[in-house]
């Protein structure tokens, strides 16, 4: 079975000396925004909601979400257009493209170095039942791929990939390493090379 | 690159084959439309009843505080006009009477992660709404839908959207019958009828067990069946009390009693022949007027009633009329558990305060019924997919969405209330206080709409957590007020019917454009919408937690011993609670404080600019804005009148206060403007009507026309009564709001002029 693999959804999970108020990253996306130019197109508020997609950064190719499902406040961003490449370079982009918004939101002066992200630890799911059904096929399918995007992304250290079957919800991977990473270290092992695949 | 199978492809044994046809050819459209075959506006309405609808930005631009930034879309294809083709969407799906399953509650969850942002949201009228949906993931998404029966065939568009009813239909103590059965076969059969299909705007129909409770909202529609029975030679006949021409929308109308009681075989035929009377007769250009609502007031009921009754006579005969009439004494719901009291069972923390405002006894013995509280409607994908599974095992599949944006269990056996409330807890939806002034209901406003003004969620959203965290020291008699939240004057957010009313404005405090809200008090939920509200006053969205507050304790000290808030309301006036808000209508200078001149939930300096502005033109003059203070006094004292009893004096005063804002406007442009009202409304046609500088980008010329018809009016010297008083009192509001908004954007576009001039030559 050869997967296609598109619509790919990544979250990194965040590590807070204090926990930061939701609502703080509103003004902080719109600033955002202000400083585009036409990319987003709008800051959408969950912040009423519990484990709920917090607040989202809305654009046309891809999502940027503080997003609290399942309970663990994280970002996440969402590639909602579709990319050139193969499975393994869409994964590279889409990690980078995360990471640069970890590290965005982690040099954000209104946070004052309250919010980091942990890179030990990294979401992979796939947002289209269709295309990655919630199987152990899909799984074997796409673990030669996610394994060696991880192994670049944790620059040789070892790694353990954690998949649970379940019929209803998307398609993930957890991904997780034993040792210490920051973001900065993961960009430095993926970024170059996602940018310019 | 292997290819998979498509959604059409794996549910084709799943999907009804008239379904699967239905969006094979809006898939066949939307290829035309691309290959720019079809028009826009042909695609357009076309879209609009498959339940796509435009949202916010989607023509491409979106101001952000600072400036207008022109969105990265493509600008090829457009999808209706001035809509980009690439620009999210929302899309409607219909929930009749509310009813759904868990099947469909984890396809909902499973198409709001894919095509959405995560949230599906349940509307006023118990349909759930996406948003930031692409066009070219609804065929997909529309199957995925139809394969679990649901479908979004006219959730939108000129047509008959969504049927709702009583979600205790079935289970409630107070019930005539179970209308369940009859809003399900009026769904069924109205939708794609023929005779549906031809309407100069939509038809809203809704169905209650019972005159007294809100539940069906039947008067606020434009067509409300209100179970009733009778004895006819000994034998209990079913029917229904059955009104026309309600509706909300920016001057709220009453319906009319058509048929105090139309047998429940003549329910059917009755609404097809109205559908072709309304379409034969109904107003097609101005969209402003094209409700059945505006067709009965030209005609008036009784002529309205004749034209129905011939039509009636033409039809020929349809089994569907009557086919199910022999099924709806068949209880269509069965519970899962039996029905067994609580007694006894241990209970956790917050269930008491849950169980006094969420959970409803049924008629029947030992069952219950009980509200998720939804905040402001949305839930997540993960949680509704909980819900599916909590349905499952205290239910089976008796659930319905409700129009203050809850979700319904029905037929809980009492004795599982406690693993229930631990089990909806544990997905955040625990909260108690269903139904009561801490459950808010608004409208997407600014969140979403293209028609918002002010954000109606983002003050929803505050007022819920404000009024929750005070909510068990809130007194009895404000506890139980409801508060209705709309972005704009066209009441998506129900605010006419709410103890406690809003709808978003701006307007000019020195200069800058600020976000406000109309207050309106007095309006009835209960008794199927028995009243509508009335402004007060304008008070700046950030203030208008503290207007709550003042109004509440208003109520509690000055109340009279278990005195309902609209009889207050009447007995204290409205002058006395336009007072007690007037320190509120104040706000500091922008540079003292700038964050009165944003809006909840958005950091961004308010404008308009997002509805689209630059139709007015003119120069600031200061003598205008203070002769738009003016007929805005002028207007009050015109309600003053009216609760007075006094509705022949009130309507010249409203009239004249429009006059009054008419001739600010055109002061604008002739400072000399006299005082003769002919005078005055003669320029104002000249350099405003005709000019379209007083038109709204989506009302057009509607609000202008209200002072004409005014003006005829009074000229004719027709008598007016309490409710034409009334109705005329309110589109006095409008215009003087419209009058306002014209003003701002004449201002507007001076100021930016000035700015753009400015930047452009930095030396100067």
């Amino acid at each position: 079975m050869k997967m296609d693999l598109q619509k790919i959804n990544v979250k990194f999970f965040a590590v807070e000396k204090e926990p930061v108020p939701l609502t703080a990253f509103i003004d902080i996306f719109h600033s955002w925004i202000q400083a585009s130019d036409g990319i987003y197109h709008d800051v959408a508020d969950y912040s009423h909601m519990t484990n709920g997609p917090g607040i989202v950064l809305v654009a046309q190719d891809a999502n940027v979400h503080i997003d609290e499902t399942g309970g663990r406040r994280g970002l996440l961003y969402t590639q909602k257009a579709r990319l050139p490449g193969s499975n393994q370079e869409r994964l590279r982009v889409v990690l980078c493209a995360a990471l640069e918004n970890c590290r965005k939101l982690e040099q954000e002066p209104a946070l004052r170095g309250k919010l980091k992200f942990s890179g030990d630890e990294v979401l992979i799911s796939i947002n289209d039942r269709l295309l990655a059904p919630n199987t152990t096929e899909s799984f074997q399918a796409l673990k030669p791929d996610v394994e060696a995007v991880a192994g670049q992304l944790f620059n040789g250290a070892s790694f353990a990939l954690s998949y649970k079957e379940d019929s209803r919800r998307r398609f993930s991977i957890a991904v997780r390493t034993f040792e210490r990473f920051d973001v900065d270290g993961l960009i430095a092992n993926i970024g170059s090379e996602a940018r310019h695949s | 690159m292997e290819r998979g199978l498509s959604w059409k492809e794996k549910l084709a044994e799943r999907i009804p084959p008239e379904l699967g046809r239905e969006i094979d050819i809006f898939e066949q459209q939307m290829e035309l439309r691309k290959q720019g075959k079809i028009d826009e506006k042909v695609f357009a309405e076309t879209r609009l009843r498959r339940g796509i609808y435009g949202q916010r930005y989607d023509n491409g631009q979106r101001h952000d505080g600072k400036r207008v930034q022109k969105l990265k879309l493509s600008a090829d294809i457009i999808k209706g006009p001035d809509t980009l083709w690439d620009a999210p969407g929302m899309m409607r799906i219909k929930i009749p009477f509310g009813g759904v399953t868990p099947e469909q509650l984890e396809i909902l969850a499973d198409l709001s992660e894919e095509y959405s942002d995560g949230v599906a949201h349940v509307t006023t009228r118990q349909d759930f709404q996406l948003h930031y949906v692409h066009i070219n993931d609804t065929p997909a998404l529309m199957r995925r839908l139809a394969a679990v029966r649901v479908t979004t065939r006219e959730a939108c568009g000129n047509s008959v959207r969504n049927v709702t009813a009583c979600p205790l239909a079935g289970i409630c103590r107070e019930q005539v019958f179970d209308v369940t059965p009859y809003a399900k076969a009026s769904s069924r059969f109205l939708m794609g009828h023929p005779d549906t299909q031809d309407f100069g705007r939509k038809v809203k129909i809704a169905f209650s067990g019972c005159e007294q409770n809100p539940c069906g909202l039947v008067t606020m529609h434009d067509m409300g069946a209100i179970a009733k029975t009778r004895v006819v030679d000994g034998k209990e006949q079913r029917g229904f009390a059955f009104y026309v021409g309600g509706g909300l929308g920016s001057v709220p109308y009453k319906a009319k009693l058509f048929d105090e009681f139309l047998p429940e075989e003549e329910l059917l035929p009755t609404m097809q022949a109205i559908s072709r009377v309304f379409a034969r007769l109904g107003e097609k250009r101005n969209r402003a007027r094209a409700r059945i609502k505006f067709l009965i007031a030209n005609l008036g009921i009784d002529e309205f009633r004749k034209l129905v009754s011939e039509e009636r006579q033409k039809l020929s005969s349809d089994p569907r009329w009557t086919d199910f009439l022999a099924s709806v004494n068949q209880r269509s719901e069965a519970p899962l558990k039996p029905g067994i009291s609580l007694n006894g069972h241990q209970r956790a923390e917050g269930f008491e305060a849950w169980y006094a405002t969420n959970v409803y006894k049924q008629r029947q013995p030992g069952y219950v019924a009980a509200t998720v509280t939804l905040p402001l409607g949305d839930a997540s994908a993960d949680q509704l997919r909980a819900l599916a599974d909590i349905a499952r095992r205290f239910v089976k599949d008796t659930i319905r969405t409700t129009v203050e944006q809850n979700i319904l269990f029905r037929w809980v056996s009492e004795a599982d209330l406690p693993e229930f409330y631990q089990a909806i807890k544990a997905i955040g939806l625990g909260a108690a206080d269903a139904a009561t002034i801490v459950d808010v209901t608004a409208c997407p406003g600014t969140d979403t709409c293209k028609l918002g003004i002010a954000s109606s969620r983002g003050l929803a959203r505050e007022l819920r957590y404000r009024l929750g965290e005070k909510s068990l020291e809130l007194d009895a008699a404000v506890k139980n007020l409801r508060i209705k939240v709309s972005g704009c004057f066209n009441s998506c957010g129900q605010h006419h019917i709410a103890d406690i009313g809003f709808y978003g404005i701006n307007r000019n405090v020195k200069g800058f454009q600020v976000p406000h809200f109309q207050v309106i008090l007095g309006g009835k939920f209960h008794d199927n919408a028995g009243e509508y509200g009335v402004p007060i006053g304008a008070v700046p969205s950030k203030r208008v937690p503290e207007a709550v507050s003042s109004i509440s304790e208003f109520y509690v000290r000055k109340r009279e011993k278990d005195e309902r808030f609209q009889d207050f309301v009447g007995r204290v006036g409205k002058k006395a609670v336009k007072d007690l808000l007037e320190d509120l209508t104040k706000i500091p200078a922008h540079e003292v404080d700038p964050s009165y001149y944003t809006d909840w939930g958005d950091p961004r300096e308010f404008t308009l600019a997002d509805m689209g502005i630059g139709e007015c033109a003119g120069e600031v003059v200061s003598q205008a804005e203070f002769t738009l203070a003016a007929s805005e006094r002028e207007l009050f004292e015109a309600q003053l009148l009216l609760d007075a009893g006094r509705p022949q004096e009130a309507v010249k005063a409203a009239y004249l206060s429009m006059v009054r804002a008419a001739q600010g406007l055109v002061k604008d442009q002739n400072p000399s403007i006299s005082e003769d009202e002919n005078q005055i409304i003669e320029e104002f046609t000249k350099r405003f009507y005709d000019t379209q500088l007083f038109w709204d980008k989506y009302a057009g010329g509607k609000f202008a026309e209200y002072l004409f018809k005014a003006k005829e009016f009074i000229n004719e010297g027709k008598a007016a009564d309490a409710d034409r008083a009334v109705q005329l009192l309110q589109e006095a509001q409008l215009f003087i709001d419209a009058a306002h908004d014209c003003h701002n954007k004449a201002r507007g576009s001076v100021q930016n002029a000035v700015t753009i001039g400015a930047g452009a030559q930095p030396g100067a």
